[in-house]
């Protein structure tokens, strides 16, 4: 229990110092989860709107592609990614391996598909009423697009957050597109990986604190948005 | 100027299938600019399929409109347009998740107005719908009637030339109602803009319209569809007779089997002795119900089928009709419309 309530203080105690490799480590994993959430909103939630506001042919197995999608593997999105930007893959001459943008990518495929299913459910989930309202008002096709994206606002945050969900805490392709370096590539999933098998329990212990009122903030989020759209 | 009226909308012959079925098969048709025209019919008559098709909603499988004598469906650039200059708010309209404000504004800003045009007419379509001091109000939070209302104020902010309402005064309350018909003559009166109504309420669509359709199974029918009966027409002697199964009403048509008929309720002669005339038809009745309707008077009459009668005030006082009198009824063969 000592070795438990010791390593708790002492990560406690890294946490409210501010530690330099903590907040190193957070403000990686942040700077590199938000970009690639953004991205992925600029696709996913258009994506998922055209998508669930037309009707065409295979409509229904592009979307159990994405919903198949969504739970993508992150060592295989690692993976692929790798064998592009590999120094031998196709974009190795880029020199994109271990870094930030690799890290991007790798949770950028890793999001979109949740955006984009979930964007699609958001729009299903209109009221059909509504878009014949627009119509009637006169909106032009992307008039009627804006305002439906603005009707499903919240299941579209809620969208977004649940993608970011997903890649703040992911570990695998972060570890094989990004290399673990320290300051530079080192997310909080990376180092706790690390500094547990290297027997650095209470730093692994403090980034894992972070982590989890990271997810536990989002979360919050999540419910409060969902509560307001019901 | 030129006498002839101006017809705002014309079709052709129309016909729209939906599912493998007829739902709607009719001639040409034209509306005058200007005026209240109502759709009635009872339900799945194809009332709303019309409406929809005449405020391009929907297109036709067979026909074309007109607006002001170009035909809408010839070129995408003209349709576009012209849904601009008309709208429909549809059976149960949906307000936007948001203010009443926004929601009465969505048109006007999409038509490029600036705020400060947008807020005098939102003001001015409130005050038309009687809920000055909603603009704040949370659409979601609204009565039915009040989010009716809210819809039709919407509708009206974008000054159509054609406003198609669907049922408008279904699932709201009495106080609504009278405000929603009042706003109705208002805006034809003041604005001049062409209404076209959908109903299945009778009294509704001849009180506030000043051109009545009536659908009947997908087809436009001569009469307004009251004293409505399902029965059988058989041919004796060159003689067809129509068989409710509580009346057997002399008609006059080519066809036989099960057919629909329609009386139309002033065609119907009431007398307290059987009268000694050329019409076919003549029946025994008791008068169950009195309805004043301003200069006539409508009778509810038990005479083996439940009939409708429409008489002026003066028979009505002459002849002292109260509940229970018996009277006699007849009609013309002629009178009874088959179909």
């Amino acid at each position: 229990m000592d070795y438990l309530f010791g390593g708790l203080t002492t990560a406690l105690k890294l946490i409210f110092t501010f530690d330099n490799e903590v907040m190193n480590c957070t403000w990686v994993s942040l700077k590199i989860s938000s970009v690639a959430i953004l991205l992925a909103s600029l696709i996913g939630v258009p994506l998922g709107f055209l998508i669930g506001a037309n009707n065409f042919r295979g409509k229904k197995t592009v979307i159990t592609l994405f919903n198949t999608m969504m739970a993508l593997p992150t060592v295989v999105v690692g993976l692929l990614v790798f064998s592009f930007i590999s120094r031998q893959g196709p974009l190795g001459t880029l020199g994109l391996l271990f870094s930030p943008t690799a890290m991007i990518i790798g949770q950028f495929i890793l999001s979109t598909p949740i955006i984009t299913a979930l964007s699609i459910s958001a729009i299903q989930g209109i009221d059909p009423r509504i878009r014949t309202t627009l119509i009637t008002l006169g909106a032009r096709s992307y008039q009627v697009l804006l305002a439906l994206m603005l009707e499903a606002r919240f299941a579209i945050m809620a969208a977004v957050i649940a993608g970011f969900g997903r890649i703040i805490g992911e570990v695998g392709s972060a570890m094989m597109l990004g290399g673990n370096i320290k300051g530079y590539t080192r997310s909080i999933t990376t180092a706790i990986a690390l500094e547990t098998s290297k027997g650095e329990f209470s730093l692994g212990l403090a980034l894992g604190i972070i982590l989890l009122t990271v997810a536990l903030s989002v979360n919050i989020m999540l419910r409060y948005l969902q509560q307001r759209n019901a | 100027m030129d006498n002839k009226e101006l017809q705002i909308i014309e079709t052709t012959a129309i016909v729209h299938v939906y599912n493998g079925k007829n739902v709607l098969d009719i001639k040409p048709l034209s509306f005058t600019k200007g005026k209240v025209h109502a759709v009635l019919g009872p339900n799945g008559s194809g009332k709303t399929t019309l409406l929809n098709i005449l405020g391009l909603l929907l297109k036709p499988t067979k026909g074309n409109v007109f607006f002001e004598g170009e035909d809408v469906y010839a070129n995408r650039i003209l349709i576009n347009d012209v849904r601009t200059k008309m709208t429909t708010v549809i059976q149960n309209p949906v307000l936007f998740d948001t203010t009443v404000e926004k929601n009465i504004d969505f048109g006007l800003r999409i038509r490029g107005k600036t705020k400060e045009e947008r807020k005098v007419i939102v003001n001015d379509c409130l005050e038309m719908v009687r809920l000055e001091g909603f603009q704040k109000r949370k659409a979601k939070e609204l009565s039915g009637g009040e989010a009716q209302r809210v819809a039709i104020a919407r509708a009206l902010a974008i000054k159509p030339q054609v406003l198609f309402l669907d049922e408008f005064t279904s699932n709201v309350d009495e106080k609504s109602i009278e405000v929603l018909e009042e706003v109705i003559r208002e805006v034809n009166y003041e604005y001049g803009n062409t209404i076209f109504l959908v109903t299945h309420d009778t009294h509704q669509a001849y009180k506030l319209a000043d051109e009545v359709i009536n659908l009947f199974d997908g087809r436009v029918v001569q009469s307004s569809l009251e004293n409505l009966f399902r029965g059988r027409v058989t041919k004796t002697n060159n003689l067809s007779t129509f068989d409710t199964g509580r009346m057997n009403i002399v008609v006059v048509t080519d066809r036989e089997g099960i057919v629909y008929a329609a009386i139309n309720p002033r065609d119907i002669v009431i007398s307290l002795k059987p009268l000694n005339s050329s019409a076919r038809n003549s029946f025994h009745g008791i008068i169950n119900k009195i309805i004043d309707d301003g200069s006539s008077v409508l009778l509810n009459l038990k005479a083996g089928e439940e009939l409708k009668v429409k008489i002026t005030k003066e028979s009505f006082i002459e002849m002292k009709l109260s509940i229970g009198s018996e009277v006699y009824l007849s009609f013309k063969s002629t009178a009874v419309e088959v179909f």
